[in-house]
């Protein structure tokens, strides 16, 4: 029986789920994800099968809806005193650069809170519109949203999806919510919406046990990448996940008390420093071991893939990621953090090297 | 949060809340599967089989006038806290994020709340040192549990119901806390009370698109434990279905770690033998229909 949330780790079975089995063995080149790769994705460079599409950028851009909330957009109803500063900043930097530097024709997200139980979709819906009331958090996020969709792109990445034998579905319904994860993580890198967008959907399930393993999200990466590619588009991704998850079961009077933020426990804080610095090292293709050791140890939210998926179709670039900004949420660890595949003039923070966290 | 004495005593009118019974009764208890393929046009053989039982049940507890629904869905989950639903009259469509293809993924609801009780409920929940919030917001997303159990408990939606989310961060010790609050409530305002949790057993969803023939539990050893556990509380031994939850939601990937069951032994099931009306699956997952008459 499971005893006080406080005293021990709370949901011993709500996020965990089997590691990958390449990747937690150590033979990472064998997993069948990896064996549809080329010879080139091996070196850590994106595949260009027509020399057009390119990924130009990925975010980790993590979710939480108390980030939303705390930056009052008129988008959303609830007011808030704000909060959460290190984090939106951080976003604020990476607003800049999307603009300023990528001009993405589309932005793709992956997001663990449109959670489908069968397969893999993808939003083909044109004009995605509504106000999304999230029912986890109805009094931060009752957010009023109004998109574009690449279709072409959509359409084509469940076509790779499905050609690389994965189950895959066009999401064609009007009338479905968009989540929190897919408004969070977009309205933090692009309030004004006026990029295009994709948006995938997560196949695992916080209230069952999770089913897709992440040799599956490298898959969908991988293809996710080929759609790129095949229909010319200038890419940004983007992973809205947090990364370590357990969290307090209650929360302040005053949501945005940042009185009351701090780090779940020490071992969350260690491991998620853990993987941010084989990130500023650009140590990625180490990611595909640490990643599920990370999971393991802190029910890390990118146990619903997006990470990888993103890492995948960039092809485990060994570029020094730029940790924009790192701070916790309810107790979870959050990073927006940058990975510009085909930019090597970026040399890896050399404190990364130096403090090397120990376990 | 809406402050509660704003909607303080605005239960619907066709919330049949009454005060004869006596204080807290608890007139029947019942655990239905929550997924919507019970609703579909062309059933497998199993939802149907299903759908049927949790009418039957449906007319039990019609037949026991309640005067409300004690509720837990697990597909309305949370992790801060305890929503209560506060919307004394939940109406729309929701379309299913996962089944939305489908004509089982479309789904309108309109019930009345009982806002008295859920006041009361969440008052207690808040005295006995647990963080309740009241839920009451135009859009807000019914989960798809709940409508498809209303639809088939209740299909004229008369039935007051009382709801309050599944946190899954609380430990199954709270989560039977809040189903004797939610009783002891009830009590206070004189309700003769169902409760009622919408979950499924085993959760090993089969992954790939099927047709409702090729349906079957995911695996023998889901089957085996789901039937194990149905056995013990057909046998009336809820505390030894409870000792064994972990270890079941291990190995069956049961739905949410068998929070409902320990919600539903909160409406006092000790040595309450239960009928179990049906049992099957749902796209590989393990479905039942279970009633107790206390």
């Amino acid at each position: 029986m499971a005893r006080s949330v406080r005293s021990v780790r709370p949901m011993s079975y709500v996020f965990r789920m089997p590691p990958a089995t390449g990747a937690v063995t150590g033979a990472p080149d064998s997993s069948p994800a990896v064996d549809r790769q080329t010879a080139g994705q091996e070196r850590g460079e994106p595949e260009q099968r027509d020399g057009r599409g390119e990924i130009v950028a990925g975010y980790l851009a993590p979710h939480p809806p108390h980030l939303v909330y705390a930056e009052n957009p008129p988008q959303n109803e609830p007011r808030s005193q704000g909060g959460w500063e290190i984090l939106r900043w951080a976003y604020e930097e990476a607003r800049r650069r999307l603009k300023e530097r990528h001009r993405p024709d589309v932005i793709i997200v992956h997001a663990p809170h449109w959670i489908t139980m069968v397969g893999h979709h993808v939003n083909c819906v044109p004009n995605p519109r509504g106000t999304s009331v999230e029912p986890i958090f109805p009094h931060l996020l009752r957010y009023h949203y109004d998109f574009h969709t690449d279709v072409e792109l959509a359409e084509a990445i469940v076509d790779e999806a499905d050609a690389a034998g994965l189950v895959a579905r066009r999401m064609t319904e009007p009338g479905v919510r968009v989540d929190y994860a897919t408004i969070g993580a977009l309205h933090l890198l692009n309030p004004d919406w006026d990029i295009p967008v994709v948006s995938l959907s997560a196949n695992n399930n916080p209230y069952y046990y999770a089913s897709a393993g992440l040799d599956d999200m490298e898959t969908l990466g991988v293809a996710t990448r080929r759609a790129i590619e095949r229909t010319g588009r200038r890419a940004v991704l983007a992973a809205s996940n947090s990364l370590s998850h357990l969290h307090w079961d209650t929360e302040p009077e005053l949501p945005e008390d940042m009185a009351a933020e701090h780090p779940y426990n020490n071992h969350q804080y260690r491991w998620d420093m853990r993987l941010l610095e084989a990130v500023r090292a650009g140590r990625t293709k180490q990611l595909r071991t640490l990643i599920p050791e990370h999971i393991a140890q802190t029910e890390g939210e990118i146990k619903s893939g997006s990470l990888s998926w993103m890492l995948s179709a960039m092809g485990w670039p060994e570029v020094p990621g730029d940790v924009l900004g790192y701070w916790t949420v309810i107790g979870t660890g959050n990073a927006v953090v940058e990975w510009e595949p085909m930019r090597t003039d970026r040399s890896a923070t050399p404190a990364a090297h130096a403090t090397g966290t120990q376990r | 949060m809406t402050d509660p004495t704003v909607a303080a005593g605005t239960s619907s009118s066709r919330g049949s809340v009454s005060t004869g019974g006596a204080p807290g009764d608890v007139v029947g208890v019942a655990l239905v599967p929550g997924l919507p393929h019970l609703l579909a046009d062309d059933p497998a053989p199993s939802w149907t089989a299903l759908a049927d039982a949790t009418r039957t049940v449906g007319e039990r507890i019609c037949a026991a006038s309640p005067d409300a629904v004690v509720l837990l869905s697990t597909q309305w989950f949370t992790v801060l806290g305890h929503q209560f639903q506060h919307d004394p009259n939940p109406r729309g469509t929701y379309v299913d994020e996962n089944w939305y293809a489908y004509d089982y993924g479309h789904l309108r609801y309109d019930y009345p709340v009982d806002v008295d009780l859920i006041e009361r409920w969440a008052t207690g929940t808040e005295r006995a040192g647990m963080q309740a919030r009241l839920t009451r917001y135009d859009g807000f997303p019914i989960d798809t549990g709940t409508i498809v159990a209303g639809q088939l408990l209740d299909p004229d939606g008369r039935l007051a119901v009382a709801q309050v989310s599944c946190n899954l961060y609380a430990p199954a010790e709270t989560m039977t806390r809040l189903a004797e609050l939610g009783v002891e409530a009830a009590g206070h305002l004189g309700r003769r009370v169902v409760v009622v949790a919408v979950s499924g057993l085993s959760s090993g969803l089969i992954q790939r698109w099927i047709t409702p023939d090729e349906d079957r539990i995911l695996s023998a050893e889901h089957d085996r434990w789901n039937t194990r556990m149905l056995d013990l509380l057909t046998a009336g031994d809820v505390e030894a279905a409870l000792a064994q939850r972990a270890a079941y939601a291990e190995a069956a990937a049961v739905d949410a770690q068998g929070r409902a069951l320990a919600f539903l032994a909160g409406a006092g099931l000790d040595g309450v033998r239960a009928d179990v009306v049906a049992y099957g699956p749902i796209w590989g997952t393990g479905g039942a229909v279970v009633w107790w008459q206390p």
